[in-house]
């Protein structure tokens, strides 16, 4: 009986490769199927190992070649099994990607910009603010691809779902346009229309104001150093430049990507002053009888805002160049 | 690049033999055979085959009622043969079919009459 010394599932010293590796392969097969492809399994080894040998290789060599052929048993047992070998196949992929960048591009800056607004309404110090945003926002970012990854990696597994769950793709769903585009004439109009307005609002504050002090001269709405120090007409020129770079994005359409960061000066100058509390003048604050939390909370209101813009100038100019550079 | 252009071809080879397997497997199976044999013949016929996608592609075909099968106790050890059922059998008809359209098709656009 030759086939007994070939046998490679019966050994003296424990179980054999074979029996290792037919137990590791049925592992992941469902009980009702495990004894049909246990058997088959046993027997196609014993037929390639008897082959082999007969051939004239060394038995145990012969067993080990031809483990070494059938591959990562969990990978065998994939293929019985029709289980996936991926973690989001090409059906859900787009879906999860798209959904996760919606989520990171929405979840993430409110977040940011909550957590800002709760620690400074709490007076928690500059410092700390910053560690608790960047912390926070972190941690929700790692939330949301963690349980996006998750359901849809359950929803792979899910029978019957291998259709993208948007439906299949029709040309109405492209973007309306892609990539960085010159701005609109309309746009343009609006943007110096409403740009000139601010600035002539500005500059008429000290003439505007509804106080006069006890000499019935005017008590300026905002702080009278801006114009002592000429910081204002700095803001101003800062503002003029930004526009004018837009305007001139309208002809140059390679500009577009780059003409939202001039407007970054502006925003960071104007942070500055309300950090330095240079925006609201006192005087005028304490002629409507503000108590000092109205102006220190117009103060934070001021730089929350010129904040967040800062911030979202940067990172939808860094989308567009992202855009732009795929291309 | 020697190396890369023979992966390239390797995996465009691949590509093409792809569906032939299962064509060759209810052709050969007309005749009962069990998984180890099958994996021979093929191998020698021209269309080889792993043996970790031979033996779970003759699970597929059989829960798709392409193949039939029988355990025969008789041998020195027990052998699952399989066999190709009458739907298999006509499938194999329909793809071996297509395949000789295809190659019609194929010569037609290499410019031969």
């Amino acid at each position: 009986m030759s086939s007994l010394r070939t046998d490679p599932t019966s050994t003296p010293t424990g179980p054999s490769l074979t029996e290792r590796y037919i137990q590791a392969a049925l592992r992941s097969v469902p009980p009702a199927k495990r004894s049909d492809i246990d058997a088959e399994l046993r027997s196609s080894i014993a037929d390639a190992v008897e082959d082999r040998v007969a051939a004239g290789a060394d038995a145990a060599q012969a067993e080990e070649a031809v483990l070494t052929e059938l591959g990562d048993p969990a990978r065998l047992a994939a293929n019985y099994t029709g289980a996936p070998l991926h973690l989001i196949g090409p059906a859900l992929y787009l879906d999860y990607v798209r959904l996760l960048r919606v989520l990171l591009a929405t979840v993430l800056p409110l977040t940011a910009a909550a957590v800002a607004v709760v620690q400074v309404a709490l007076h928690v110090p500059a410092g700390r603010v910053v560690a608790t945003v960047v912390g926070t926002t972190l941690t929700t970012g790692l939330h949301l691809v963690f349980w996006t990854t998750l359901g849809f990696a359950l929803l792979e597994r899910a029978p019957g779902v291998r259709t993208p769950l948007t439906g299949p793709w029709k040309p109405s769903m492209l973007p309306p346009r892609a990539g960085p585009r010159a701005p609109r004439i309309g746009e343009l109009i609006a943007l110096v229309v409403w740009s000139a307005l601010f600035v002539t609002a500005i500059l008429l504050t000290p003439r505007l104001s509804p106080r006069r002090d006890a000499n019935g001269s005017v008590i300026n709405i905002l702080d009278p150093w801006l114009w002592d120090s000429g910081t204002v007409y700095v803001f101003i020129a800062l503002i003029a430049l930004s526009v004018g770079l837009t305007v001139a994005s309208y002809s140059a359409t390679r500009l577009a990507a780059f003409a939202p960061l001039a407007g970054i000066p502006a925003a960071a100058l104007l942070l500055w002053l309300a950090a330095n509390h240079h925006v609201l003048n006192p005087a005028f604050a304490d002629a409507l009888g503000w108590s000092s939390t109205a102006t220190t909370w117009t103060d934070r209101g001021v730089m929350i805002a010129a904040g967040i813009s800062i911030v979202t100038t940067i990172l939808e100019t860094a989308a567009r160049f992202w855009r732009l550079w795929r291309r | 690049m020697v190396d890369d252009e023979g992966d390239l071809v390797a995996g465009h080879l691949q590509e093409l033999r792809r569906g032939t397997v299962v064509l060759a497997c209810l052709l050969i199976l007309r005749q009962p055979n069990y998984g180890y044999a099958l994996l021979e013949l093929l191998a020698r016929g021209g269309v080889a085959v792993d043996a970790n996608t031979l033996y779970p592609l003759l699970r597929r075909l059989e829960r798709q009622g392409l193949l039939t099968s029988d355990w025969d106790t008789g041998e020195s050890r027990p052998r699952k043969f399989y066999r190709t059922s009458d739907e298999g059998s006509k499938l194999a008809d329909l793809l071996l079919g297509d395949w000789d359209e295809l190659t019609t098709a194929l010569h037609h656009l290499r410019g031969d009459s």
